[in-house]
């Protein structure tokens, strides 16, 4: 339980949160920018041999207003859901609202070997699937020996 | 929902199941919903990602609603799963219906994700204003 004697600085806090994270995933996207678990859209990641393919689990979006960037290695994915029945009439009672709203934004870190220029993103029943190419020199090779 | 022995079938198929093979049934996620009712009815929204419509059972029986879903994202092969926070492609949740809604006229639409449920109040159960007459 060291947890105890971490500060409440903003540094250990995300310490703290990168080191559950990694206990919780055993690598990949924890980092230092990972977000906690319950937060929207949540995000599956997984690897083939060519590609790196980010699952967004965002439905009832409208895809043109989604703001997915690139930069240095970091994938942002931001966005808005809106639900036109929560505010409208009066006259209407909610029992329950568990839906997110309102606008969100989560990051990924991309791997070294990730290719920015190779980005292909779709939006599919509710699912964001963005594929990333990997860069040439980190696929995996077949070694001939001589 | 108008194919009522279906739904029937499918009911007690689900009880077996759910003796037999509890553990893989608790594998299911139960989709976030927003709940409204109106003077018309309820209108139920829940999220159901990667959800098609072929993939989506809604039924009403025995005065409740069940809604089941297999979520299908197309992912090339050989893919390796890194990070997971969404674990089990199933959703599954139920909500009691009572006698004044109408279960016959339920609407179901689904579209990127979202299925909307609206469900009627019976006629004689809708809020009237009631005329006093001075005699």
């Amino acid at each position: 339980m060291s947890d105890l004697y971490f500060s409440t600085e903003l540094f250990g806090e995300l310490d703290r949160l990168q080191r559950q994270m990694s206990t919780l995933f055993g690598g990949f996207p924890s980092s230092l920018r990972s977000s906690r678990l319950g937060t929207f859209p949540p995000i599956n990641v997984g690897t083939t041999d060519d590609t790196i393919e980010i699952v967004a689990f965002a439905p009832g979006i409208d895809a043109t207003k989604l703001d997915i960037s690139i930069d240095k290695g970091l994938l942002t994915i931001a966005g808005e859901r809106t639900t036109s029945l929560r505010d409208s009439a009066e006259s209407r009672r909610a029992y329950a609202q568990e839906r997110f709203a309102g606008s969100f934004r989560r990051a990924v870190e991309l791997p070294q070997h990730a290719d920015p220029d190779k980005v292909q993103a779709r939006y599919v029943d509710g699912c964001l699937l963005i594929s990333i190419g990997k860069r040439e020199a980190s696929k995996p090779r077949a070694i001939a020996v001589e | 929902m108008s194919d009522t022995m279906q739904i029937a079938q499918r009911e007690t198929g689900a009880a077996s199941r759910n003796a037999a093979d509890e553990k893989t049934r608790r594998l299911k996620l139960n989709p976030a919903v927003d709940i409204f009712e109106d003077s018309q009815g309820v209108t139920l929204l829940a999220d159901l990602p990667g959800v098609t419509r072929e993939r989506l059972e809604v039924s009403v029986h025995d005065g409740s609603l069940t809604i089941e879903a297999e979520s299908v994202v197309p992912t090339p092969v050989n893919l390796h799963l890194s990070h997971a926070e969404i674990r089990a492609p199933y959703f599954s949740r139920q909500f009691a219906v009572s006698d004044d809604f109408d279960t016959s006229r339920i609407e179901a639409n689904l579209k990127d994700g979202v299925l909307k449920l609206t469900i009627p109040r019976q006629e004689e159960a809708k809020p009237r204003r009631i005329e006093v007459s001075v005699g």
